[in-house]
Order: C-alpha cells, then structure tokens, then sequence
C-alpha cells in the first residue's frame, strides 16, 4: 500500500513538471510569434492573426505553469499570520488555505470546462483576424487548470495525512 | 440585507482570504465569485471563466513573461561580477567610495530586470563581500542595497508597469518611457545622500581606495554590452520601431546572444531561465487572471463607484487626495507585496483618479514609488527577505538601515509631484514624434 502511494506521488510530481516544461514551451512560443510578426512586417508580408495566436501562447503558457509553480511554492500569498503560528493551530490553517485553494481551482477548472464546451457546440470563432476556433485555444486553460486541481488536492492529501506542513518540490525540477 | 451590509461581509471575506494565507490569485478568485454571489443573480461561474480567459489570452500581456526570461538570463551570467569590476573604479573618488557601486549597480540591472529581488540579488551577490573586505559599515551596506534595488521596480522594463499598464489599460509602451527620468533621479537622490554621508565621515578615509585592488577605469568597458543591449530595447521603444512586447523579444535574443558570448550559456542555463521565467510569469498572469474577475464583480458591488463619489464629496484637493493615497499604499504594502497591492486596489482606485483628473501615466509612475516603499518596509518587504538571507542581519536590523532610503522614497514622491514632468514629459516627447 506504501509503495503504491510513494509511486502514485512520484507520477504526479512528474506530471507537474511536464506541465511545467508544457508551459515553457509555449513561453518560447510566445517570443517566435512575436519574430514572425516582426519579420513579416520587414519584408512587409502581412500574415494574419499573428498577435492572437501570441496571445492564445500566453495563456497555454500562464495555465500550463499553474500546477508546476503551485508544486514550488512560488505563487504568492500573505504570511504573516500563518507564520506566526506553530504546531497543530499552523497544520489547522494550513488545511483550510488548501482546502479553499481545492475549491477554488475546482471551480475554475470546471466552468473553463464549460466555456470550451460552449465554444465547441456553437462552433465559435475569434473576432480577430485569425478566426481560429475558439474552443482550440481554451482547451490549454482546461488542461492546465486541471493539473492545479489534482496538485492542490494531491497536497491536502499529503498535509492532512502526514499531520505536517509539507512543502512542494523544493530544489529539483 | 442592505447594500453597506453587504459591503461589509465582501470587504470582510476579501480581508478573511487574504490574511488567512490563501493565495493572493486563488483568494481574489473567490472572493470575486462571493461578492457576484452577494449583488447579482447573473450566472457567475461562466462570467468567471469569460473574463478569466479574455484577461489570460490578452495580447499585450505578452510582454511580461519575455521581460521576465530576459532578467532570467541576464541573473545567470557574469553581469555581477562585471558590474562590481566595472563601477568600482570609476566611482571610487566619490565621497563614500564604494557604496556608490551598490546604487549604480542596481540602476543598470533595473534596466535589464523589472523585479526588485533579483536587482538585490545580483548586485548584493559581488558588492557585500567586497564593500565587507574594505570594512564598510554594514548598516550603509545593506541600507543602499535594499534602497536602490527597490529601483528594479521603477527603471524599464518594470514587471509592475506591465501589470499596471495592462490593468488600467495604458500604454505600456509609454509607461516605460515614463519611468526612465523619475529611475535616474531616485539614483541622483539615493547617491547624493552617500555623498554626504561620505562627506560627513570623512576622516575614515573611506574614498581612498587604491587603484591596484580595484583595477582600473578601462574595466568599465566590460560594461559595454550590456548597456548597448539596454540602450537597444529601450529606444526601440521610444522610437516607436517596436512595441513593448517585440522589444522584450529583442531584449531576450540580446541576452542570449550576451550570456553565449561571456560562456555562461549552457543547456542547464537556458533551462534553468526559461523554467524560472516560466512560474514567474505564471504566478503573475493567475494574479492577474484573479483581478481581472475581481474588477468585474466589485463593478456589481457599486463599491468603487461609492468610494469615488465619497471621495468627491469630501472636496479634496488634489495634493490632499496624493497625501492620503501615499499613506493608504504604505500601510497596504506592509502587508502587501507591491503586484498584489496594485491588482488589488486599481479595481476601486481607477474610477476615483480618472474623475479626480490625474494623468494615468504620471499616476502609474507615482504608485510604482510608492510600491518600492512597500519593498522595504517590515514586516513584508520582498528587499528585506532577500537581504536577510544575503547578509545573515535580522529584519530590524536591515529595515532601520533602509530607513534614510524609505524617506528619500518620500522626497521622491513629492518631487514627482511637485513637478510632473518629470515623469509625463518623455511620453509626450514620444507622442510627439
């Protein structure tokens, strides 16, 4: 049973971290877009949608990095009370902050669910100049936020089943 | 109930998340849905989720997480080292000799970096050790270091001008260019008062450093490059040649370009910036994402419509009104690191400085001081956080040190505002062109 749990934790740290290198990849995305839209006006070609489909980069980049920074500690929130706190009254609100974060995240990963549901049965298109599908691009914010969800409860799990205020990730990637 | 009943339970469960830990993105999530809850019947979950997505996928965006990667890389390269080796020399004639190299230092990164942490930490990593080997009092040494790092904020590329720019819906381009001249006069300030400080002590002998430890003045040639790349980005900018986004791409290919000249480039490098970009500007953008649904449900509360009318009503000057915004944002950003307290408040707060009539670029380049403030003030101040773990001095120790840079901050902002153009009159020269 142990070792089940150790290797279903393992699993999902590496997903984390593909997630992780998911983002990353749509972050140099981002900038090759952006050097297109630059060359192409040089030798002014025009090639349409370009702007959007950066901006459609950004967000697969910004989803896709929430389950991989929540994994490192890195997105921000206030500590002063929790600091001040020891023992089993830090365990006590270390659970409520990841069971409202659990909530949270499911509530967004399930109506992001929706908008791409919305978009896909009434076949919407960008206004823009790219007319893509819109439910193409929204699939990324689904997915990433997906990922947060099992992340946050994968950690409340850890934290109210070990009794300590484990940390994510740390060092390694 | 009543509608200030309401008010009260929203403001009280926006007060109840944040303070509780929750994080700041997920805090603003929900808060946002409990005040939509509260006001309006519409369907919130879908409102959430249509807003959420237009904010994330937002063109202008962009220029964040490039900005980002750029300062990534530039962190990783020898650019401490040459910095130190580079200043040194040619400020050591100053009246306070070294602790000079502490503010240009983080100046020049600030122009390569908008975050403030990392302008620490770059220059701190060369310039502690150094200024400790030639018996520099430590309260002077960190002190400037926590002061001028808190530039990295204010010279362009700044991380909270985009974020700004992007919630307000200004120009980031303009923004930037805004906060070249109020950046370079912070510098003076900051250096002007180790002058005099250098003056007063000045039978210690500080300035009189030789010439063989230091090396000499050609060292500031290893300079070159870098200040090539930031004159590069930042008039391609000005000239119009490039948004602000095509200027971060110019600014990350530069910085490849650099690091892989200087041999610091490598597989691990490159990966290690790129993912260390990569859940900074995740954080960030999830921030924004929050706000974005939190500016859309506090519309429904009538809250900023309420505190602008109030405000009116009290007939305050405009001098009146800047006083207490100051004291209102130095008191938020004790608790408040500076991205959340602008997210946070510009949701009430822009209604309130659009029917006072203040320019929103000078209005921008105002709240960014007054958010370096907030880097140095105990007991959350991201500079003093980073200091502590520099140094090994204890947050008192270090925050009493910043305190003649926490007041320079001051003379800052009412220099600012008694002349506005120091901030408004290179957008408008750009305007012009």
């Amino acid at each position: 049973m142990h070792i089940l749990f150790a290797r279903l934790d393992r699993a999902l740290n590496r997903l984390y971290t593909w997630s992780g290198y998911a983002a990353a990849f749509f972050l140099v995305a981002i900038g090759v877009l952006v050097c297109a839209n630059i060359i192409s006006r040089l030798v002014s070609g025009y090639v349409p949608g370009l702007t959007q489909y950066s901006g459609y980069a950004m967000a697969a980049s910004s989803f896709f990095g929430l389950a991989y920074t929540f994994h490192h500690n890195e997105h921000i929130r206030v500590e002063v009370l929790l600091s001040h706190l020891r023992g089993q009254a830090r365990w006590f609100a270390e659970l409520w902050c990841l069971v409202a974060a659990s909530v949270v995240s499911a509530y967004l990963a399930w109506y992001l669910y929706r908008l791409v549901y919305y978009s896909w049965l009434f076949q919407e298109h960008s206004e823009g100049a790219d007319a893509t599908l819109l439910w193409i691009p929204q699939t990324a914010t689904v997915l990433g936020a997906l990922v947060l969800v099992v992340c946050v409860v994968h950690r409340l799990v850890r934290v109210a089943v070990t009794g300590s205020v484990g940390k994510g990730a740390g060092g390694d990637g | 109930m009543d509608e200030l009943t309401l008010t009260v339970v929203f403001l009280a469960v926006l007060l109840f998340f944040l303070a509780s830990g929750i994080w700041v993105a997920m805090s603003l999530i929900g808060v946002a849905a409990v005040g939509m809850l509260l006001f309006t019947s519409r369907p919130v979950g879908d409102a959430m989720a249509t807003t959420i997505w237009g904010s994330s996928s937002s063109w202008t965006l962009t220029a964040l997480p490039l900005f980002v990667w750029m300062g990534e890389i530039l962190f990783r390269t020898r650019l401490s080292q040459d910095l130190f080796r580079g200043l040194a020399p040619v400020l050591r004639r100053l009246p306070g000799g070294l602790l000079h190299v502490n503010i240009a230092g983080c100046a020049v990164f600030a122009a390569i970096s908008g975050s403030s942490a990392a302008t620490v930490a770059t220059v701190g990593k060369m310039s502690i050790p150094e200024l400790r080997k030639r018996n520099y009092p430590e309260g002077m040494i960190t002190g400037t270091l926590a002061g001028a790092g808190t530039l990295g904020l204010l010279i362009p590329p700044s991380i909270i001008l985009i974020i700004y720019g992007v919630t307000v819906n200004e120009s980031i381009a303009k923004l930037f260019i805004a906060g070249v001249f109020p950046g370079i006069m912070l510098a003076l300030l900051f250096m002007g008062y180790v002058v005099v400080w250098g003056l007063i002590r000045r039978r210690r002998g500080l300035e009189a450093e030789s010439l063989e430890e230091i090396g000499t003045v050609k060292q500031v040639l290893l300079l070159v490059p870098v200040v090539l790349l930031i004159v590069a980005v930042m008039s391609s900018i000005y000239t119009g040649i490039a948004t602000a986004t095509e200027a971060a791409v110019l600014g990350v290919v530069g910085a490849l370009v650099l690091s892989a000249l200087q041999g610091s480039l490598n597989r691990e490098s490159f990966m290690a910036s790129l993912l260390g970009a990569t859940r900074t500007s995740a954080m960030i953008a999830f921030i924004l994402a929050g706000s974005a649904f939190l500016s859309l449900a506090m519309g429904f509360t009538g809250l900023p419509r309420g505190l602008a009318e109030w405000i009116a009503g009290l007939d305050l000057s405009p001098w009146m009104l800047i006083v207490a915004l100051t004291i209102f944002y130095i008191i938020l950003g004790c608790f408040l690191d500076g991205i959340s307290a602008v997210v946070l408040t510009m949701a009430v707060i822009e209604p309130l400085i659009r029917v006072a009539g203040f320019d929103m670029i000078w209005f921008g380049i105002f709240l960014v001081v007054v958010v370096e403030m907030a880097q140095i003030t105990p007991p959350i101040g991201f500079n003093l956080f980073v200091l502590q773990g520099m140094t090994g001095h204890d947050m008192g120790f270090i925050a009493r040190s910043a305190l003649p840079m926490f007041l320079i901050l001051i003379v800052g902002v009412m220099l600012l505002s008694f002349f506005p153009g120091i901030a408004t009159y290179l957008p408008e020269a750009m305007a012009r062109r």
